[in-house]
């Protein structure tokens, strides 16, 4: 198992040495025929819906595992999303493409309120500030007659494309993959920047981190703002899927508790630890769905257990092998880099 | 350089800067000594932006710097460390000085999405520019384990190795040398040394032993109480009897003062 992961992880390596997108390319490929693999349409919808929620979770990981923000808002800017893609199908007609940007403009806004907080809160207080928030923007939907209030939105329309409509889930598969494939690098080609560096520092100790020319604020806000582009950006992914129809039943606590269980499971701050997470969560919380009542007792004592018990989550296994790999590889470099400093200036490295 | 006037900072009804004046001419080392809790580190903070002050201005190299945010302070050129070191522990030691080096970035916080090439051409460039920091305070062999498993010697080293990826003009060091053994404390004191000379810094040490700043600084100022009690060169204010009033005041056996002020 160790060989073989650690395999894996050489491969990758090497392959990225070539190309930086050659793995995603890759990955792509390998994805493209899995609807194919299916017994029944209802395993293609679930496939698409673990990609939305491998979307939402990835955002989520962005503010809460590398910026260290807790927030329990992150299910109401999804909910954002879904409702403007929404209205905007049905009660304006506007297609897909459109619906798209727009709902995520509207999550990120919505992103600017939910991280202001943080300027000022931290810790508990500003998971009932967030709380707050999200509870008042589900009440809002729920009494609201415009938005469906409790009986939600229907007839979405299916995205089209030249006149093709992506009306099965076979179909819509290859438009919520590749682009939760895509939302899935641009994290990491952000997070592996100064500006994961700066997110990490903020996480630790933001008074050092200001010192040192960060400005804690910025970053935080940044942060919150990108998670609310992923949430807003799942949310009309959502909204737009078979059988296109929202209802406030979809955006409770209880999913928040679920999408931070695919976090905190995967291991808060490791990507692709989220993914598994937000794989494994889906599937149980969908063959548990006739408990859905208890889930929220299920998914907060797993919660709390993985937190006391494996506080670095399933990524953190993973990484056993993984960061080994890199920390021989980044030992390389650096020695490398070394070598350069002794033959280019001997004068520095005596004494 | 530095230029601040008639200080004030109070915490509830303890006045722990009190109308301090402290004037810095370019280029110089700045013992900052005085018993514990004389408000040393409160001056700092003052100075980096991390407590706002009651009243008084300070102002650098012409720009006024009274309340400025920390990192607007930092962006003015001006590094410092802290007494209980603040290290990223769950970062590497790379990681740390990388920090430090945030603001001379070149790209902007997303171009890690569209730009991969030129981030990771800046990203190569910047590992470098890091290493031959660490080659400098002598912790390139520690790049990449996690700052959390480094000796207390070595973070103090962090420390200054952060503040000279800064890049910086004046660096404020709290008690650079605490914790350490002599041997180290003088190691420490040479690299601070030959840091300010190679990069022409302008520096202020914080220490409460005023032994330690003997050697190193150019001029030596004393709080006690919150207020400036002496300033000048080192033997005029080793043997002022303020200052040695200040140290025996406290509650130090005459080992523990001689020690302090002369040993
Ligand atoms: N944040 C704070 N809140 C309340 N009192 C403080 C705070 N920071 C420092 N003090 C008090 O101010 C005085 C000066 O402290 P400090 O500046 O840390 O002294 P020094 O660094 O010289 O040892 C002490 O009495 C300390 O208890
Ligand atoms: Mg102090």
């Amino acid at each position: 198992m160790q060989n073989f992961i650690s395999g894996i992880a050489g491969f990758f390596t090497r392959l990225k040495s070539i190309h930086p997108l050659l793995p995603w390319g890759i990955a792509l490929v390998v994805l493209l025929p899995l609807p194919q693999f299916t017994v029944n349409n209802y395993q293609v919808y679930l496939i698409n819906f673990i990609c939305i929620m491998i979307i939402l979770a990835t955002g989520l990981n962005i503010v809460k595992g590398f910026a260290g923000q807790v927030t329990v808002g992150h299910v109401a800017l999804y909910a954002i999303g879904a409702y403007t893609s929404a209205v905007l199908s049905t009660k304006f007609g506007m297609p897909f493409y459109v619906n798209l940007p727009v709902s995520i403009l509207a999550a990120m806004i919505a992103g600017v309120l939910v991280g202001i907080p943080s300027f000022r809160l931290e810790g508990a207080y500003l998971a009932l500030a967030t709380l707050a928030f999200a509870q008042a923007v589900e009440v809002y939907i729920r009494v609201t007659n415009y938005l469906g209030a409790a009986s939600g939105i229907g007839g979405i329309k299916a995205p089209e494309f030249f006149g093709y409509s992506l009306r099965k889930y076979d179909d819509y598969f290859y438009l919520v993959m590749p682009i939760m494939l895509a939302a899935v690098y641009a994290s990491f080609a952000i997070l592996r920047s100064a500006t994961g560096r700066a997110f990490m520092a903020v996480r630790e100790d933001p008074i050092s981190a200001a010192s040192m020319g960060i400005n804690v604020r910025r970053y935080k806000l940044i942060a919150f703002v990108m998670s609310a582009f992923y949430a807003g950006l799942a949310g009309s992914l959502y909204a737009h899927m078979l059988p296109g129809y929202v209802h406030p039943n979809n955006f409770t606590v209880i999913e928040m508790v679920t999408v931070l269980l695919m976090v905190v499971l995967g291991g808060i701050g490791n990507i692709w630890g989220g993914v598994i997470g937000a794989i494994i969560v889906t599937i149980v919380a969908d063959i548990t769905r006739e408990y859905y009542f208890y889930q929220l007792l299920l998914f907060g004592a797993v919660i709390v257990g993985t937190v006391l018990f494996m506080p670095k989550g399933i990524g953190g296994i993973i990484d056993r092998y993984f960061v080994n790999r890199r920390f021989i590889a980044a030992r390389e470099e650096t020695a490398e880099v070394k070598r350069g400093i002794v033959g280019g200036s001997p004068d520095e490295s005596s004494g | 350089m530095l230029e601040v006037k008639g200080l004030n900072k109070s915490f509830g009804g303890l006045h722990a800067i009190r109308d301090v004046d402290f004037s810095l001419p370019e280029g110089e080392i700045r013992g900052l000594i005085g018993p514990n809790g004389s408000g040393k580190s409160t001056f700092f903070n003052l100075l980096s932006g991390v407590y706002p002050v009651d009243s008084g201005t300070v102002e650098v190299n012409g720009k006024d710097l009274t309340n400025a945010e920390p990192h607007e302070v930092a962006g003015a050129g001006i590094a410092r460390t802290f007494q209980l070191l603040r290290m990223f522990t769950e970062m590497t030691v790379l990681e740390n000085v990388m920090i430090g080096y945030h603001n001379h970035v070149q790209y902007g916080p997303l171009a890690g999405v569209f730009g991969f090439g030129r981030v990771g051409r800046e990203e190569k460039i910047i590992r470098r520019e890091m290493m031959e920091v660490l080659a400098f305070i002598g912790l390139e062999d520690f790049a990449d384990i996690p700052a959390s498993e480094l000796s207390i010697g070595q973070r103090r080293l962090l420390a200054l190795g952060r503040a000279m990826a800064m890049k910086p003009r004046l660096l404020l060091l709290d008690e650079p040398a605490a914790g350490l053994s002599p041997v180290n404390v003088d190691h420490i004191m040479a690299i601070i040394v030959r840091m300010k000379e190679k990069f022409g810094l302008t520096v202020v040490i914080v220490e409460h032993i005023l032994k330690v700043v003997m050697e190193t600084c150019d001029r030596v100022s004393v709080l006690d109480h919150g207020v400036k009690i002496a300033e000048g060169l080192p033997q005029e204010v080793r043997d002022d009897e303020a200052v040695v009033e200040a140290y025996l005041g406290r509650e130090m056996d005459d080992e523990e003062v001689k020690r302090a002020i002369h040993a």
